[in-house]
């Protein structure tokens, strides 16, 4: 675990990076959640466990980053990591490209549940529209960004998780 | 046996943030100082990302104002030629507005002390229209202050860590401003769309509305003082069903270019 400490370092900093990125650029973009591959790497390659672990730590970054009402990404994130623990033994993940694949689904459904929990907890959702606008640009671009992240998770764990 | 305890902690993780989504008080509190804590570690990695940041924008930005240059200070030279003109009228304007605030007992209102701030960052989802300032509780700042431009409006601050604040901008969706168009009889709720456009809810279709109407806060809703210019009315449709006119606000401030601000502290 403590060697896998520096990668979710890495992954609060690259959130952290993206805020400050987004904040200078003057156009409305998808954002991506660079927090779902790690996540996704973390269930399926490593330990339920230590998925968990990286869901909880990055939507509690996301909750600091951002205005969402508080629970709210930790909900959406932990469902997400748990929806993924339940297919890890259905799910084959063999390339980079099915990788992205479940990142950018993983997005989708976590809009999805932030949705249903609006729903559920306070009976209406004021972000209904935004929600759904901005969930398919979010997902293709977290797919996209998965695609990179295998490589880098992958040369990683050989390089420095060998003899884990 | 380990996936099983992974299982009913995430379970119970997923009924912990439930509750906190729910607004239970007892966890709240708790959940707050978590999340300030991780707030109070980031801000400093924040404010060290956004130096670089802050460089390679303001070259780019260079580049982008030396196009057109030319032409721009000839305009600009003009400009100034009838700025001068009309300058000379000046201490006789300052006069008689004086003599008018006298004449009318307007006290000249003043606002709180203001703090001024620096954005940076940006809300990491989408579905919400949030901004991160470099001022945090160590300079004051508190939940619920009003943040301005010269232009107008841009939101309150809504969380605060020892090193930053997290300001809600008015075109979020949980925003709402009380606002009132200035010389009418006319108030309404300001409520963001999340988009760049606001909505004017709660006007009647008899209410006097017209596109060009500019919006200011009325300071009823006990958040935003009296007097901030808020946006214009760019659509008024009042041949919607219901009681009350569709109204369509432009804020004046461009959220997407905001680099610096002011907290209004009450």
């Amino acid at each position: 675990m403590i060697r896998k400490l520096p990668f979710l370092i890495f992954g609060i900093f690259l959130t952290v990076c993206a805020s400050a990125v987004f904040s200078s650029l003057p156009l409305e973009i998808a954002k991506p959640d660079i927090g779902i591959p790690f996540i996704i790497y973390g269930i399926f390659f490593l330990s339920p466990a230590e998925g968990l672990f990286a869901a909880v730590l990055f939507s509690l970054t996301r909750e600091a980053l951002s205005g969402v009402p508080a629970g709210s990404a930790l909900f959406a994130g932990v469902a997400v990591a748990l929806s993924c623990i339940f297919l890890k033994s259905r799910l084959y993940i063999e390339s980079r490209y099915t990788f992205a694949l479940v990142c950018a689904v993983a997005v989708l459904t976590e809009s999805f549940i932030f949705l249903a929990l609006s729903m559920l907890a306070k009976g209406e959702t004021k972000d209904f529209y935004n929600v759904l606008v901005f969930a398919v640009p979010d997902a293709i671009e977290t797919g996209f960004l998965g695609l990179f992240m295998f490589i880098l998770f992958e040369r990683a764990k050989i390089r420095y998780m060998g003899r884990v | 046996m380990k996936g099983t305890f992974v299982i009913i902690a995430a379970v119970l993780l997923l009924v912990l943030s439930f509750l906190l989504f729910t607004n239970i008080p007892v966890f709240q509190k708790g959940y707050a100082r978590v999340k300030s804590g991780l707030a109070d570690g980031i801000g400093p990695v924040l404010e060290t990302i956004r130096l670089p940041m802050r460089a390679v924008s303001s070259v780019v930005e260079g580049y982008i104002d030396l196009i057109g240059a030319k032409r721009t200070n000839a305009e600009l030279k003009e400009t100034i030629g009838k700025l001068e003109l009309e300058t000379q009228k000046i201490p006789e304007l300052q006069s008689e507005n004086e003599r008018l605030k006298r004449l009318l007992h307007l006290a000249e209102q003043q606002p709180g002390r203001l703090i001024a701030a620096r954005i940076v960052g940006e809300d990491v989802m989408n579905w919400f229209k949030c901004v991160l300032v470099d001022k945090g509780r160590s300079e004051g700042i508190r939940e619920r202050m009003p943040v301005i431009t010269p232009s107008g409006l841009v939101g309150q601050v809504i969380e605060v860590s020892k090193w930053h604040a997290k300001v809600m901008v008015v075109n979020d969706t949980n925003s709402a401003v009380d606002v009132y168009v200035p010389g009418k009889n006319t108030r309404g709720i300001a409520e963001g769309t999340g988009q760049t456009t606001l909505k004017l809810k709660y006007v009647l279709k008899n209410d006097d509305i017209e596109p060009g109407d500019k919006l200011i806060t009325s300071g009823k809703d006990a958040i935003f003082p009296r007097g901030f210019l808020l946006g214009i009315v760019i659509a008024v449709d009042k041949n919607k069903p219901g009681l009350f006119s569709d109204i369509d606000i432009m804020p004046f401030n461009n959220f997407r270019k905001l680099d610096e601000v002011l907290i209004v502290s009450k």
